[in-house]
C-alpha cells in the first residue's frame, strides 16, 4: 500500500521536479523562511535527545549523588538536596561491612566463568552443524530448538527447583551454572545467522586436506567467528551479571548470595538509604566500564540479533 | 572425491546425475556419516533441552492436575499421583475461587495494563531512531547511542532501588519538585503508572537500536523522492519509515508483550509485593516457591506458557502476512 505510493511518487518525480525548481526560483525571502525553520528544527530534535539522553542518566547520577550523601539530606522532606554538603566517602566503606561484597563478587564471578566458555563452545557446535553441516530435516530440529524460547522460566521452575531442593543443591551455584552448559537457543540461533556468511570453500579446502569436522569446528570456525563470540560473551555476562529472579529462589544463605541478591538484602535491612545507594553504585560500575569499553559489540551484536530476530 | 560430495551437496540432484551408480553410493555414506556427526553435534543442545525444558515441563503439567504441596512432602511425586489427582479443579480455582482466583486474576490485569509500557517504549524509541538516523543533520549520534542505550546494560535490582527512591511517596524527587502527594509506592493504582513509566524508560535504548539498525537497510531513495515531493518529517516518518521498518517494529512489539509478561523484579524489588503490582510470575513464586502449593502454581505457569505460546505463533504467522518486507 505505502510501497505503491512511494513508487507512485517515483512515477510523477519528474513533474515535481520541475514544480520545485518554479517554487526554488522564486527564492529570497521563502528560500530564508524555509532555513529558518530548518534551523529551529535541528534545535528541537537536539533539545529532545538531550532531554531523553539526561533522563535516561538520571537514575544513575542520583543515585550516586545520594550514595554521598549524609541519611539526613537523603531524607529531607522539605528540601531537595542535590549535592551532598560534604561527600560522605565513608558511605562506600560502610557498605564494605554491613555485607560481604568481595563474596558477592566471588559468587557472580565463578556463575560467569563456569558457564560463559562452556555455553558458547556448545552454541557454536550446534550453530555449525546447523550452518555447515549436511544434516536431514535441518528445518524440523531448528523448529524443535527455538520452540524452546516459548516455554518461559517460571513454567518448568517448580520441578526444577524441586529437583534441586531434593539433591541438596539448593544454596549452591550449580542451579545457576547446569543449564548453561549445554549452550543457549538464542546464543546458537545468533552463531548460524553468523556462521552462514562466512564461505563453504575454506571447509572445503580442510575437508580435502582430512580436518574432522570437530577440528575445522575448532580449528576454522571458531577462529573466524570471534566478533561473534564477542557479542555473546558480553550479551551473557550482563545477563548473568544481572539475573535475579533464579539465583533469588536457590540463594538463600549469605555465603551463597550472588551481588545482585546481597544488594537486595542490603536495600531489606534497616540501614541508611546512602549505603543501599552506594552498593548499587557498586553493583552498576563494573558493567558500564565493560560497556563503554566493548561499545562496539554491544551496538553491533544488537542489531545483528534484532534484524534477523 | 570429498569435494565432489560438497559439491553434490550445494548444488542438489542436477549435478548428481553423471556420476555413476557405484560412486553416488560411497557418496551417501560419507553424506551419512556427515549427517551422524551433525547429528552428534546438535545432541549437546538436545539434551540440555530435554533435562532443563522437556521433562520439567511435562512434570510441571503434571503437578498443575493435582494438590501437590512439594516442598513439604517427602514421599515421591509419582507414587502418590493418583492420590493427589484433582482433575481440572486448580484450573478452574485460578478463575472463579475467592483467594487463589481473585489474586490470579489481579496478577493477569496488572500484567495487562503493565504492557501498555510496550507501545509507549517503542514509539519513543523510534522516534528517537529516525532522529538518529538523519546523521548528516545530527551530529553525534554516536554518543546520544552510547548514552541512551545506558538504561539496557543497568542492573535491574540498582535500578528498581533508586527508582523507589524517585518515586518514594516523602522524599522522592518527582513528589518534591512538582509539590505532589502522589502515594506512587502505596496506592494500588499509581504504582501502575510508575511501572510503566520505569519499564518504558528500560525498553528505550533496544528499540532504538534495532530501529537504527533496520533503518540504514532502508534505501535513500524514497526519501528523496518524498522530499521532492515536499513532504514534512513527520509524513516521512509514517510513510516511509514506519511502514518499512514494520518487521522490526512487530518483533518488537511480540518481544516487548512476551518479556512484560514474564516480569518478576518489578513487583518484588521495586513494589515489594504490593497487591496492585503483582504479576502472573510474582503469583508463581508467592504460591509455588513461597506456600509451596503447586498445583496452583503450576496450573497458573500453564496458562501463562500458552499466552507466551499463542503471542510467539501469531508473530510467526502475522509475519509474512501484513508486515511489509522486501
Amino acid at each position: 500500500m505505502n510501497r505503491k505510493e512511494v513508487q507512485k511518487n517515483e512515477a510523477t518525480e519528474g513533474r515535481r521536479n520541475s514544480d520545485l525548481l518554479r517554487r526554488r526560483s522564486k527564492g529570497g525571502k521563502g528560500e530564508i523562511r524555509q532555513k529558518a525553520a530548518r534551523m529551529t528544527g535541528i534545535v528541537l530534535v537536539y533539545a529532545f535527545l538531550i532531554v531523553v539522553c539526561f533522563s535516561c542518566l538520571f537514575p544513575f547520577v542520583w543515585m550516586a549523588l545520594s550514595s554521598l550523601k549524609t541519611a539526613k539530606e537523603v531524607t529531607n522532606a522539605l528540601t531537595i538536596v542535590i549535592f551532598p554538603q560534604t561527600p560522605q566517602w565513608h558511605n562506600y566503606v560502610t557498605v564494605f561491612e554491613k555485607i560481604n561484597i568481595w563474596r558477592g563478587l566471588l559468587n557472580t564471578m565463578t556463575v560467569e566463568v563456569a558457564t560463559i566458555p562452556l555455553c558458547v563452545f556448545a552454541s557454536g557446535l550446534s550453530a555449525f552443524a546447523f550452518s555447515k553441516m549436511e544434516l536431514k530435516h535441518r528445518n524440523t530440529h531448528l523448529m524443535a530448538q527455538l520452540s524452546a524460547l516459548m516455554i518461559p522460566y517460571a513454567c518448568v521452575v517448580l520441578p526444577i527447583y524441586k529437583a534441586y531442593y531434593q539433591l541438596g543443591l539448593t544454596n549452591t551455584l550449580l542451579p545457576l551454572i547446569l543449564p548453561s552448559l549445554f549452550g543457549g537457543v538464542s546464543m546458537m540461533f545468533f552463531f548460524v545467522q553468523f556462521q552462514r556468511a562466512i564461505p563453504n570453500a575454506i571447509f572445503e579446502a580442510a575437508k580435502v586436506d582430512g580436518a574432522g569436522y570437530f577440528s575445522q569446528y575448532v580449528r576454522i570456525m571458531i577462529p573466524m567467528m570471534w566478533p561473534a563470540i564477542a557479542a555473546q560473551v558480553i550479551f551473557m555476562f550482563i545477563a548473568n551479571w544481572n539475573d535475579y529472579f533464579a539465583p533469588s529462589l536457590y540463594l538463600t544463605t549469605e555465603d551463597s548470595m550472588t551481588l545482585q541478591l546481597m544488594l537486595k538484602s542490603l536495600s531489606d535491612s534497616q540501614v541508611d538509604l546512602p549505603i543501599t545507594f552506594a552498593g548499587a553504585v557498586i553493583a552498576c560500575v563494573p558493567l558500564y566500564i565493560i560497556y563503554i569499553v566493548f561499545q562496539r559489540y554491544f551496538i553491533e551484536g544488537m542489531a545483528i540479533s534484532g534484524v534477523k530476530g | 572425491m570429498t569435494e565432489m560430495t560438497r559439491e553434490g551437496n550445494n548444488a542438489g540432484t542436477v549435478n548428481c546425475k553423471p556420476v555413476k551408480p557405484k560412486r553416488k553410493r560411497k557418496m551417501s555414506t560419507l553424506k551419512r556419516r556427515e549427517h551422524w556427526m551433525a547429528l552428534l553435534f546438535i545432541s549437546i543442545k538436545y539434551f540440555g533441552l530435554i533435562v532443563f525444558t522437556l521433562i520439567p515441563l511435562l512434570v510441571a503439567l503434571l503437578y498443575s492436575f493435582t494438590n501437590y504441596i512439594g516442598t513439604f512432602e517427602t514421599e515421591p511425586f509419582f507414587t502418590r499421583i493418583g492420590a493427589l489427582w484433582c482433575g481440572f479443579d486448580n484450573y478452574k480455582k485460578l478463575f472463579s475461587d475467592s483467594t487463589y482466583g481473585t489474586m490470579f486474576l489481579n496478577a493477569v490485569k496488572n500484567n495487562l495494563i503493565f504492557t501498555l509500557s510496550v507501545p509507549i517504549g517503542i514509539f519513543i524509541g523510534l522516534v528517537i531512531a529516525v532522529m538518529l538516523s538523519k546523521e548528516e543533520v545530527i551530529r553525534g549520534s554516536r554518543i546520544f547511542r552510547l548514552l541512551i542505550y545506558v538504561p539496557v546494560v543497568s542492573s535491574a535490582v540498582a535500578m528498581n532501588i533508586i527508582w523507589r527512591y524517585i518515586f518514594d511517596n516523602q522524599y522522592g524527587i518527582i513528589n518534591q519538585t512538582f509539590h505532589l502527594q502522589t502515594q506512587w509506592l502505596t496506592d494500588n493504582n499509581w504504582i501502575k503508572v510508575a511501572i510503566v513509566f520505569k519499564s518504558a524508560w528500560g525498553s528505550i535504548g533496544r528499540t532504538m537500536i534495532l530501529c537504527l539498525a533496520a533503518l540504514t537497510n532502508v534505501g535513500k531513495d524514497y526519501y528523496e523522492a518524498a522530499e521532492l515531493d515536499g513532504a514534512s518529517e513527520i509524513v516521512k516518518f509514517f510513510k516511509i519509515s514506519v511502514p518499512l521498518i514494520s518487521p522490526t517494529i512487530f518483533y518488537l512489539f511480540t518481544t516487548g508483550f512476551i518479556s512484560n509478561l514474564e516480569a518478576y523484579t518489578d513487583a518484588q524489588v521495586f513494589a515489594e509485593g504490593l497487591p496492585g503490582a503483582q504479576t502472573v510470575v510474582y503469583y508463581i513464586w508467592n504460591y509455588g516457591i513461597q506456600r509451596s502449593r503447586y498445583g496452583i502454581a503450576s496450573a497458573a505457569s500453564f496458562v501463562l506458557t500458552i499466552a507466551i505460546m499463542l503471542i510467539t505463533m501469531l508473530q510467526f504467522k502475522l509475519q509474512n502476512k501484513w508486515v511489509y518486507s522486501d
